[in-house]
């Protein structure tokens, strides 16, 4: 059985077993390694990618449900060689360490960036409850998110 | 000579691509070809393997090759060579690796692995260091006297692995003193796992001969003699090197699963990739390890320290490890903050049938500070002394003795206090903010040490007028290999830190390093790279002068040019130097090494250590304001402030970072992180469901001021800063919990269940009826006989 996936605009074609997370296809059949499956139970937010526009936690998704929407990884977002408006930020502020969570991280502010963009200090905290991140503290996340929705 | 100020706060190079997604970690690698390795690993504490048949797994589809104990001959250990890659005969802790398959898929190899016959008669375990320390405790180790020892000195019996001891005085006569009150305290605390993001994982390949390990570690070198010594080649057969690190904290510092994915490459003839799961990870991580501690001090009443004794049990699981030098380390975290008149400590690693303890940032430091503040405030309580106030009063200044009679320099402790009552009192008030809640607030001193050791670095001067920094340092995500070593390689030579390439680590190509860890990156990897640099300086000078006509003394190197000083536009672009320079005498190229001189300790004062005393000190002061909830338990930290001495801050930006994250990691073992191991033996938590890590809403932003000055033979003055900042956050917020209850804090992490238990008195005081009441019954050894006859 082959699936079809739209991964970043594009049509692929993936044959993997259905209930394949779809981590899993995008990392070992596509070569798209940004989305990290660091905790397997959805908690960390390390392999989030956005599914018609919604961040999810792609280690949870079988595959084969993912067949018909629109999936967006981290390289998927911004275009050519330039940074998004999080992106930038977050380099910007200094707020990367490690880096394994910032692929999630990036999708999940990108999500934040288009829907909320009058969120406070504290919003910004609670949209990021579901991507853990073990080096920096947040801080500076938060930091770079005020000034992206500032930009913007 | 270098003009560092011009390039400070440089910005990370590797920014970009880890926010795009286009890093690649190493469990990010393909290879053409490349096959998944799986390990199989015991389900019981303690057994016989009776039989292991991997026939039936061999036939298996995909299977292309499979290990055992009879692949890997050597042990590897610090101090003993106590561990072998697979359990051989004797199984010592529930995931002990027993045999590993590399196959087309790692489905394939996992199914494969559960087609191995394997037969386990179990035996009696030891899971707690009470139940290991009792008379008729069954040996982890029965047949330990035959093992290599790798470093002469620890005293050991029975499952006491190791034995290190400070005795410094007459202890016994400061006790007996009429004039002092004697205060007691016992402490215990859980593991903590580091949770580094990136698992464990490597990619092998074995070509004419010798073995490339590509691999997630901070250790190249270490990985590269340990695989070799367990292999039974020798370490000039391994290549070891390193891809951007994602997350370590020192769990990366010691040999993992490299040598299976090596072997199999060897038996198979591919690369073979093998990433541990998040589950492998959890129940198996070499944890910061539990420890139990009594520490007694005699104190007058005006508030002197005249005697201090403490035994410390460390937990080191079923092999020795990292716990067998970290015993080292007690002497400097425990005995390193105060003047102490007399003082005598023990701290004996324990051989238990439980996964492997291993080094974490600030390993050891931090359960010995919160058991040093803690007993600090219990002693400042028991005089009626205000316990900032006895702090102020003990704090360790110039001239003064550490533990091991070392002599510390300059009054770094005291100022930084000064500097944090500047920080408080400039705060809004935050009682407010607690809002009903049982308010608390406390401040903590902390010490804790540079590990300088060994590092190597050349510099290869380019004809277009950039250099390649050739080094075995790994980026781990701190920032060192990326902004402070190039910051200091371009002021010395005048260039932009964008035009310094930082080669990635290869052991094929760069000289020994003791690895990136314990605060010495800048300190170890930065001295050895400032002398090569210097090196390439003196060279350039010297062909530029004849360029220019002008004596090498009169030049300066900045922007990039080679110019008489004090006349800006003058001279040559240092690429038309460098290409010169190629031309007529050879590529320019520079060398440099640096390690620590050592300092020494008192004679007679220790035994057992692997280090005497400390090279670089680095202190820190940290407050905080808690709330507690008496309904739920619920601990909230309102805010919290560090003053840490850093030397000097070649990049502050990076160091704020570091403080940010490493006092998050510290409120995460202060308040919620607790791993616990069941009565099979197995770790309980075994994903993050279970193990609860701070989150973006638990945090606090941490109030910062970077104490510089303190003395340091660090390149420029510097110190290592990103292992200090989690060290005194279990104290701190101990203290502070304590102060708001008004209860005896004795046990970390402080969850609410447990907070709720102290505030009913619930629990009683924690007492170790497995530690003896005289000092020295603890000992296998009296301080300072000969090393024991090994029988």
């Amino acid at each position: 059985m082959v699936l079809t996936l739209t991964v970043n605009g594009d049509h692929r074609a993936s044959v993997a077993d259905p209930v394949t997370p779809l981590v899993d296809v995008l990392r070992e059949e596509f070569h798209l390694t940004g989305a990290k499956p660091v905790c397997r139970e959805g908690f960390c937010g390390a392999c989030m990618v956005l599914v018609n526009d919604k961040p999810t936690p792609s280690c949870l998704m079988p595959v084969a449900l993912a067949q018909g929407s629109d999936i967006r990884t981290v390289e998927g977002l911004g275009s050519g060689g330039t940074l998004t408006a999080i992106q930038a930020a977050l380099e910007a502020c200094d707020a990367v360490q490690c880096g394994m969570c910032f692929p999630g991280m990036v999708v999940t502010l990108t999500h934040l960036l288009a829907t909320s963009p009058e969120a406070t200090r504290d919003e910004i905290r609670a949209a990021l409850s579901g991507n853990i991140c073990r080096c920096t503290g947040y801080e500076r996340i938060v930091d770079a998110t005020l000034s992206a929705l500032a930009v913007k | 000579m270098s003009d560092i100020s011009a390039t400070m706060d440089f910005r990370r190079r590797d920014a970009r691509d880890k926010l795009r997604g286009r890093t690649r970690y190493t469990m990010d690698r393909y290879l053409p070809g490349m096959l998944h390795a799986a390990v199989l690993r015991a389900n019981v504490a303690s057994g016989r393997i009776v039989r292991l048949d991997t026939s039936r797994a061999a036939c298996m589809p995909g299977v292309r090759a499979i290990i055992t104990a009879a692949d890997a001959p050597g042990k590897i250990g610090i101090g003993i060579a106590d561990h072998p890659l697979f359990a051989r005969d004797v199984i010592r802790y529930d995931g002990e690796p027993l045999a590993a398959i590399a196959a087309d898929t790692l489905t394939q190899a996992q199914a494969a692995l559960a087609a191995i016959d394997v037969e386990i008669a179990p035996l009696p375990a030891v899971l707690t260091m009470a139940e290991s320390l009792a008379a008729a405790a069954p040996l982890v180790h029965p047949d330990w006297p035959n093992y290599e020892v790798l470093f002469e000195g620890g005293a050991r019996e029975g499952n006491v692995a190791w034995e290190a001891t400070v005795v410094r005085g007459d202890v016994d006569a400061a006790f007996a003193r009429p004039d002092v009150e004697i205060v007691e305290s016992n402490f215990r605390v859980g593991r903590q796992n580091h949770v580094a993001f990136e698992p464990r994982a490597v990619v092998a390949t074995y070509e004419d001969g010798r073995f490339h390990i590509e691999t997630s570690t901070q250790v190249p070198w270490t990985i590269r003699n340990a695989t070799a010594r367990i292999l039974g080649v020798a370490p000039s057969r391994v290549r070891v090197t390193v891809p951007p690190v994602g997350g370590a904290f020192g769990l990366k510092f010691d040999l993992a699963i490299e040598p299976f994915a090596a072997l199999l490459a060897r038996a198979s003839g591919q690369p073979v990739r093998l990433v541990n799961s998040r589950e492998e990870e959890m129940l198996t991580c070499l944890f910061r390890e539990n420890a139990d501690i009594r520490i007694r001090s005699a104190v007058t009443r005006a508030g002197e320290i005249v005697g201090r004794e403490a035994v410390v049990l460390m937990d080191c699981g079923a092999y020795g490890g990292e716990q067998i030098f970290l015993t080292t380390m007690t002497a400097h975290t425990l005995g390193g903050n105060y003047r102490l008149g007399t003082t005598r400590l023990v701290s004996r690693a324990v051989y238990t049938n439980t996964a492997p303890n291993g080094a974490f940032r600030c390993c050891n430091g931090v359960y010995c500070t919160f058991a040093l503040e803690r007993h600090t405030d219990e002693i400042a309580a028991r005089i009626g002394m205000d316990p900032l106030a006895f702090r102020r009063h003990n704090v360790l200044g110039d001239g003064d003795l550490g533990a091991t009679g070392q002599v510390f320099e300059g009054n770094v402790l005291g100022p930084m206090l000064d500097r944090m009552d500047t920080l408080r009192e400039a705060a809004a008030p935050s009682r407010k903010l607690a809002d009903g809640r049982l308010f608390g607030r406390a401040t903590t001193v902390g010490t804790w040490f540079v590990f300088v050791g060994p590092s190597a670095a050349t510099i290869n001067m380019n004809a277009d007028g950039t250099a390649t920094l050739v080094t075995s340092g790994v980026e781990i995500g701190s920032g060192s290999m990326m902004q402070s070593l190039p910051q200091i390689v371009a002021g010395t030579l005048g260039l932009n830190p964008d035009d310094v390439v930082v080669r990635a680590a290869d052991t094929d190509a760069a000289g020994y390093d003791a690895g990136v860890g314990g605060g010495r990156t800048t300190v170890s990897l930065g001295a050895a790279s400032l002398s090569a640099a210097q090196e390439v300086r003196t060279k350039l000078l010297k062909v530029a002068s004849e360029m220019i006509e002008a004596a090498p003394e009169d030049l300066v190197m900045r922007q990039g040019r080679i110019e008489i000083a004090g006349a800006p536009g003058s001279g040559h672009a240092i690429a038309e130097v460098a290409t010169r320079a190629q031309a007529r005498f050879g590529p320019v190229s520079g060398t440099g090494a640096f390690t620590g001189a050592g300092v020494p300790a008192m004679p007679g004062c220790v035994a057992g250590h692997f280090i005497d005393a400390i090279d670089i000190p680095v202190f820190a002061v940290h407050d905080c304001d808690v709330a507690v909830d008496p309904e739920t338990g619920q601990v909230e930290v309102l805010n919290y402030r560090v003053v840490q001495d850093v030397g000097r801050a070649l990049n502050p930006r990076a160091i704020h970072g570091q403080i940010q994250g490493g006092v998050v990691q510290g409120l995460g073992y202060a308040l919620h992180e607790e791993v616990t191991i069941g009565t099979n033996g197995r770790v309980c938590q075994n994903g993050f469901e279970t193990y609860r890590l701070p989150l973006a809403l638990d945090v606090v932003p941490v109030e910062i001021s970077l104490y510089e000055g303190a003395p340091s033979v660090g390149p420029l003055g510097t110190k290592g800063a990103g292992e200090v900042p989690i060290l005194n956050v279990g104290a701190t917020v101990a203290c502070a919990v304590a102060n708001a209850t008004g209860k005896r804090v004795q046990e970390l992490p402080l969850t609410p269940p447990r907070v709720l238990e102290l505030l009913l008195a619930r629990n009683g005081e924690l007492g170790h009826p497995h530690i003896a009441e005289a000092w020295v019954d603890n000992l296998v050894r009296p301080h300072g006989t000969a090393a024991q006859d090994r029988k």
